[in-house]
């Protein structure tokens, strides 16, 4: 019953979202459907939802996440109702963050998105889940400490007394210096919970120790609300600011993607060698946003939806190898392929999309990224997808290790998923296929407003 | 008389229950605790009857207005609250339960005339009168160590009343009268000259003692972990509500400007960061609620030495916040601590408190998150428009700092949550929650959830009850 009604609500998210995509108008590049009731007037603060071509695909995102996280997450039998009450009231945040546009709202979803996160990883987690879900906390909120006390202070100069990000962006001017320092802080909020490096070190501990589905919306949509505060606030009210740390932002992704991909071929644990892999791919999605310009953001946007997808079915195959084996040394496991040949399958589009394949949604946006990256700043463009190598290493011999390679007996008992188990990772995988073979889809959708967002 | 409503219905109740002290000890302590409900939704709708009324009495030394009246309103609710935790209290002999009520009532009746007091002297005895009786109340749990605090209480509180009647004696001396609006003509004048400043912060030591901030806050732990659950419940809501009140009313009329709101800014500074530290390390629950008092304290004292309207209105609301995330927290405790037999519970009782109640569990969870400011909470939006009003100031890194502080609180608060959620009980029987309680923790998810999503109404109650209060 309480599965049937969260998987409901989420199926609900789903058909509201495609037919959000298709009343979407894509020649118009500003906000549409906006809604505004005032709330608490005396402090300029509205309740405003708006959608533009960024929020509409993290929408998207969002809604096939957590529907496929439902359908994952069937077999939770420890405080059914708790547990989705918990998924539920998550992405409600996420949703909130993802289309409204006055930044008490922000703020408010944002942190309504973490806490539930704290209750999922430390009642339903794995693996050191206390010293997990604590870290994790802490470190986002100490993140969103930062972007409170910016965005008060965005409220506080003068001609503002508005939490309104339009009327802000209208109504006033930040100094050079104050651009400089308020999107400092602002950047270091968002970017801990984009796993910017070096901030990045609560999200393979978290991925980790949270249960599957809370992995999912974890690395899938939760990373996404960083890169996503850093183009529609940061960027969008502070655009000298962000042109005078452009560079500094390209050199940190730089290490997030080469880093990341490097102590990610050092796992043993599947699950963090994936939860190393997305600071790897949250790179991309930095670098994007480093080089300011509309092809770099397009990829961005493109990168931060394709990557959700893709993280998603990464962990919605781990979580039932795990189930299944009860272990996820990828040293441990082997030719699982040959018992367990669906599962394999998924897990291996994942990977292939990990590196990068044509075809697959990644392929456009980590082009789209490192082009725009290498007219900027040609090399750490270069150097990126030098990375893409090591990417390519790590995931290859994991899969070579795990799948292939002799089969261990001890998982001779291994069960290959069923249909219901098989639908969620289906449509993952349906979308990492469309949206990669039609990518002018999204791109027409983002276009427009990347180039808005950027003022020009 | 409409002015004077919810006072005189304290006193008429108070000299009723003082009689029935001579009836039989066992007839006066089975009619005591029907008679204190009665009283305390009595004392709640003359507050709620009397709220909208505007005036003054006494020759002017004592002043009903919108601010006034909404702090009443918040001290009666404290006062109903209080009443329906002190059932069967741990460590109360049953005869003494009339002389306890009879000094919530007077502690009650001191707080109000105190959220009125219009001048000094008014102001002092009413200040006295919430007091004393408060010294009374903390020591009726009888042991040593509550012996000893409530001791502490008395000696720390003279000391704060004597300190506060010489930094008065300054501002009367210097500007010749002892109404507040006299001398808050005079002020501008006298703003430069030291003993103005000196009396202004002396004055304020005894409004921080109150409020248990730092340097004044040496008392709150003692007495907290000591009195009996329901009196540490009191002292924590009824008396900082009161505190707000008296600070709001005396800043604004005498404002607060140049020294005066660095020395403020770094009293909230250190209490901040001394409430927060400090918790972190405490096993016992009311000692921990104790640090994180003095804690909240320095949050509102950045609204306060904003010194704008806004700054005024929202420490207003966020008293109000607080009475209410406070007595979600006490609630909890008081439940545990009866299922243990022992009034003090120890961080490790909440074990598994999940399962052995979800429903208070859940009050926990909701009460201490929003303590810590987390969204969509009562806690949170009051907190909002605090920081607010503080970073209009200029106030930013004050405000950074609260809001670092905001999370490193999150530490303990979760660490509560975390027991209650994740350990394993140590004794599977569910825990007994009583309808009253029942009832009570349902208004406080109401409140804390509700609140936190449509706050507009309060706000703007605060905002127009702080304007409105500078006419004469």
């Amino acid at each position: 019953m309480v599965r049937l009604i969260a998987l409901g609500a989420s199926a609900a998210t789903v058909v509201l979202s495609i037919y959000l995509c298709f009343q979407f108008d894509s020649s118009n590049p500003n906000f549409q459907f906006v809604e505004n009731i005032p709330w608490i007037q005396s402090y300029g603060i509205h309740y405003t939802n708006a959608v533009d071509g960024i929020s509409l695909p993290m929408l998207l995102l969002t809604a096939i996440v957590i529907f496929c996280g439902v359908l994952v997450s069937w077999s939770v039998t420890y405080r059914v109702k708790d547990f989705f009450a918990n998924m539920l009231f998550l992405v409600t945040g996420v949703f909130g963050v993802f289309m409204t546009t006055n930044l008490f709202f922000f703020f408010l979803y944002y942190e309504v998105a973490v806490i539930p996160m704290y209750l999922l990883i430390v009642i339903w987690g794995s693996t050191n889940k206390q010293y997990a879900a604590m870290k994790l906390t802490l470190y986002l909120l100490l993140g969103s400490a930062l972007m409170f006390a910016g965005f008060l202070y965005m409220y506080s100069v003068p001609g503002s007394h508005t939490f309104d990000l339009v009327t802000i962006k209208e109504s006033v001017r930040f100094a050079p210096h104050i651009q400089n320092i308020l999107f400092l802080a602002l950047f270091v909020g968002f970017g801990v919970l984009a796993a910017c490096f070096p901030f990045h070190v609560w999200s393979p501990d978290g991925h980790v120790a949270a249960p599957t589905a809370a992995s999912m919306l974890h690395a899938g949509v939760l990373m996404k609300l960083g890169a996503y505060g850093i183009m529609r606030i940061a960027v969008y009210l502070l655009p000298e600011g962000a042109r005078h740390w452009a560079f500094t932002i390209a050199c940190l992704a730089l290490i997030n993607i080469v880093y990341g991909a490097m102590v990610a071929t050092q796992q043993r644990d599947l699950k963090f060698m994936i939860g190393y892999s997305s600071v790897s791919h949250m790179g991309i999605v930095l670098l994007g946003i480093a080089t300011m310009t509309v092809a770099g953001f397009n990829g961005a946007v493109f990168q931060m939806f394709a990557h959700g997808i893709m993280t998603a079915l990464f962990f919605a195959c781990v979580g039932f190898i795990y189930d299944g084996c009860h272990t996820r040394m990828i040293d441990e496991l082997g030719g699982l392929s040959k018992e367990a040949p669906k599962i394999s399958a998924f897990f291996i589009i994942a990977g292939l999309c990990g590196l990068g394949i044509p075809g697959l949604g990644t392929f456009v946006a980590e082009l789209l990224v490192t082009i725009a990256a290498i007219s900027v700043y040609p090399v750490i463009g270069i150097a990126s997808i030098v990375a893409l190598l090591i990417t390519a290493y790590y995931i290859l011999s994991a899969i070579q290790t795990s799948f292939y390679g002799p089969f261990n007996p001890k998982h001779a008992h291994f069960e290959d998923i069923g249909w219901l188990q098989f639908i969620p990772r289906a449509i993952l995988v349906g979308c990492l296929v469309f949206f990669g073979v039609f990518p002018q889809v999204f791109i027409q959708w983002v276009a427009g407003s990347t180039k808005v967002l950027l003022g020009g | 008389m409409a002015l004077f409503v919810p006072e005189t219905i304290l006193l008429v109740l108070s000299i009723i229950l003082f009689f029935m002290t001579v009836m039989k000890k066992e007839t006066a302590a089975k009619c005591a605790r029907p008679f204190m409900i009665f009283s305390g939704m009595a004392v709640l709708l003359g507050c709620i009857y009397a709220l909208p009324v505007s005036g003054s009495l006494f020759y002017g030394t004592y002043k009903v207005d919108l601010l006034s009246q909404g702090f009443k309103f918040i001290i009666a609710l404290a006062f109903l609250f209080t009443i329906l935790f002190s059932d069967k209290m741990i460590g109360v002999p049953q005869g003494r339960q009339v002389e306890y009520f009879f000094f919530l009532f007077t502690a009650s009746l001191g707080m109000m005339m105190l959220t009125s007091a219009a001048e000094i002297l008014t102001l002092y005895i009413s200040l006295e009168l919430s007091s004393y009786s408060l010294y009374l109340l903390s020591a009726i749990r009888q042991d040593r160590r509550n012996a000893e605090a409530s001791v502490k209480y008395l000696i720390f509180g003279a000391a704060a009343s004597g300190i506060f009647l010489w930094g008065f004696s300054l501002i009367a001396g210097l500007s010749g009268t002892t109404s507040l609006l006299e001398i808050s003509k005079t002020a501008p004048s006298l703003v430069s000259n030291p003993a103005f400043s000196l009396g202004l912060v002396l004055v304020s030591f005894a409004f921080l003692f109150k409020l248990s901030s730092f340097p004044a806050h040496f008392w709150a732990p003692d007495v907290y972990e000591s009195a009996a659950t329901p009196v540490t419940n009191f002292i924590a809501t009824a008396s900082k509500a009161a505190a707000v009140a008296i600070m709001i009313r005396v800043f604004l009329l005498l404002g607060v400007s140049g020294a005066f709101v660095s020395i403020l800014g770094a009293v909230a500074f250190i209490s901040m960061t001394l409430g927060n530290c400090v918790a972190l390390v405490q096993k016992d629950v009311k000692r921990l609620l104790a640090y994180s008092s003095i804690a909240q304290a320095g949050y509102i004292l950045l609204g306060l030495l904003a010194g704008s309207f806004g700054g005024y209105s929202s420490s207003f609301f966020y008293a109000f916040a607080y009475v209410v995330m406070n007595t979600g927290a006490f609630l909890v405790v008081i439940l545990v601590a009866k299922s243990l037999k022992h009034d003090n519970p120890q961080i490790e009782h909440f074990d598994g408190l999940a399962e052995r109640s979800p429903f208070l569990a859940l009050i926990l969870l909701l009460s201490l998150l929003s303590l810590a400011g987390i969204p969509p909470l009562l806690g949170f939006t009051g907190k909002w428009i605090l920081f607010t009003s503080a970073m209009e100031k200029g106030h930013w890194f004050l405000v950074l700092w609260a809001v670092i502080n905001s999370v490193v609180s999150l530490f303990y608060y979760l660490t509560i949550v975390k027991h209650a959620y994740l350990e394993k009980p140590k004794t599977s029987d569910p825990l007994a929650v009583p309808l009253s309680m029942k009832a009570l923790g349902f208004c406080l998810f109401f409140a804390l959830v509700f609140l936190g999503i449509y706050p507009n109404f309060f706000v703007e109650f605060a905002q127009r009850a702080v304007v409105t209060s500078l006419a004469p």
